[in-house]
């Protein structure tokens, strides 16, 4: 049986609904989301109303939180003053914009969600503001996962899908400083996990402009990372019409890889 | 002249143990620096003799560097310097009497000195933190899984990490391991093979029981303080 993983819709209607079309074609009913519903687009109210029409089981991503509780994240997250400026407004005017109820909507939402061996998180199980990036230190990936007591963490976050596996691994221990006879040696062999990044719906940062999400088989723990096309020209004409920044924009049109994005992104936001 | 550090933590207020560390390492040979890995109050004694002391030393003291630990913490909190948060974990656990023992060992006009203290300190190739880099109030021992270690490490991104919140004495070295790794994103396939570079965590003891550490030669010596050095037998538990 096929699940579909979605993140980081970022009020982009348009993505959304072509994503949820793109779903509907496979067959496949069984879908989560990973948060960030809104920030950066334009219709946050519509977005999160189309997931609560849906009942899609859906984490709170960092930006559903922010706009909960207020911006908490430090510095870290923006990779320069002007670019934490311009954060700082899509937050002021999503709030603005979205109605009691579904920010109320937003502040209930949990954490993760597990179903059996898979966990589901925005950031990372430690916070909705780590980035679990593909190439980070193999041994600290695999840590986020069998700490969470999981076979398999879907992420988002990033906004660049991938599946990365952990196998083969071990770690030899020695304890030094005792008497001889109490010097032990150990080697303890590591499970093989799996992080798998749903990518973004929303704003996709991986060099193109399609949005993209993942299907997991949870028979054969096959994983497809799935692109879907969708109207582009609607939602950047709703950004400039809604008195966005331009930028964001700009950036869904040419598929600006790095956008907003800190410069050591595996910067763990301590708040 | 070898360059050592000595390593305490846990004194809870307890000014007699601080001087009998610090007549302790008058003779002890070498360059010595001493550093403090918190919990320098605690609930149990009046605090204030100590704390003026640690910031007061006397002339032939050695200069203590310290750093904050969970007790500094649960005062910080109580005390209103972490917003509007509150001791709550140390009230739900240990009860109103001694989140009130606490704030009562302490004057009012350490407060500031204590909420100057840093996390920990990075010195060389080693960090010397209270619990762990991830939680202060982390217990880091030989039971604590390898890859859990490995990460605080990492996160930290140091060779060795000394740690003080088990109270235990440990010097436990990650000397090898690996583990493959392989992405596949939308530009295709890659793999990687890990190795683990050879790191150690270094629990240091609390009260009496303290560490000698050996910049040079990469060595500890667990000692309790007014008795001679020693090596400490430990076996593994359940890792």
């Amino acid at each position: 049986m096929n699940q579909a993983v979605i993140s980081c819709l970022h009020a982009n209607l348009p993505a959304l609904e072509a994503v949820l079309k793109d779903i509907e074609f496979q067959g496949i009913t069984n879908i989560t989301c990973l948060g960030d519903l809104v920030g950066y687009g334009p219709q946050p109210n519509e977005v999160i109303q189309l997931i609560r029409d849906k009942k899609i089981p859906t984490c709170q991503g960092c930006w559903d939180e922010d706009v909960v509780d207020g911006l908490d994240a430090c510095d870290c997250s923006y990779p320069s003053q002007l670019a934490e400026k311009r954060g700082h407004f899509a937050h002021q005017w999503t709030t603005d914009k979205l109605t009691k109820e579904n920010k109320d909507y937003l502040a209930n939402l949990p954490y993760s969600i597990r179903k059996d061996k898979c966990l589901f998180v925005h950031g990372s199980p430690n916070s909705q503001h780590e980035y679990l990036l593909p190439d980070m230190d193999a041994f600290a990936a695999l840590e986020r996962v069998e700490n969470a007591r999981a076979e398999i963490l879907f992420c988002g976050h990033t906004h660049q899908p991938y599946i990365r596996e952990l196998a083969d691994g071990s770690i030899a221990v020695k304890i030094k400083n005792a008497a001889p006879k109490d010097i032990q040696e150990k080697e303890i062999q590591l499970p093989m996990r799996r992080i798998v990044n749903a990518g973004s719906v929303g704003e996709p940062r991986h060099g193109g402009t399609k949005a993209t999400y993942v299907v997991h088989n949870e028979v054969t723990n096959e994983v497809k990372i799935r692109e879907v096309e969708y109207d582009l020209e609607l939602t950047c004409k709703a950004i400039i019409d809604a008195g966005l920044p331009p930028i964001f924009a700009w950036r869904l049109k040419n598929g600006f890889e790095f956008a907003e994005q800190a410069e050591d992104a595996s910067h763990v936001c301590e708040r | 002249m070898i360059e050592r550090w000595a390593l305490v933590s846990g004194l809870k207020g307890d000014l007699d143990t601080y001087e009998l560390i610090q007549k302790d390492l008058k003779k002890t040979q070498g360059n010595i620096t001493l550093f403090v890995l918190g919990d320098i109050i605690g609930p149990e004694k009046n605090c204030n003799r100590l704390l003026h002391r640690l910031i007061n030393p006397k002339s032939n003291d050695l200069q203590p560097w310290c750093i904050y630990g969970w007790w500094e913490e649960q005062i910080l909190l109580e005390s209103g310097y972490r917003g509007d948060q509150r001791a709550e974990a140390l009230r739900i656990n240990k009860g109103e009497e001694v989140v009130k023992s606490l704030t009562n060992a302490v004057d009012k006009s350490f407060l500031d000195w204590i909420a100057a203290l840093q996390f920990g300190f990075v010195e060389l190739d080693c960090g010397l933190i209270h619990g762990s880099s991830k939680d202060i109030g982390e217990n880091l021992t030989l039971d604590t899984p390898p890859l859990t270690l490995l990460d605080r490490l990492t996160r930290l991104q140091v060779n060795r990490l000394f740690t003080a919140r088990s109270k235990k004495q440990f010097h436990l070295e990650l000397t090898q391991g690996t583990v493959n790794s392989e992405v596949e994103d939308l530009n295709g396939n890659r793999k990687k093979e890990q190795k683990v570079p050879q790191k150690a965590v270094i629990g240091i003891g609390a009260g009496k029981n303290y560490t000698l550490y050996d910049v040079g030669t990469d060595n500890t010596q667990f000692v309790q303080a007014g008795y001679k050095s020693e090596k400490r037998i430990k076996g593994f538990g359940m890792l």
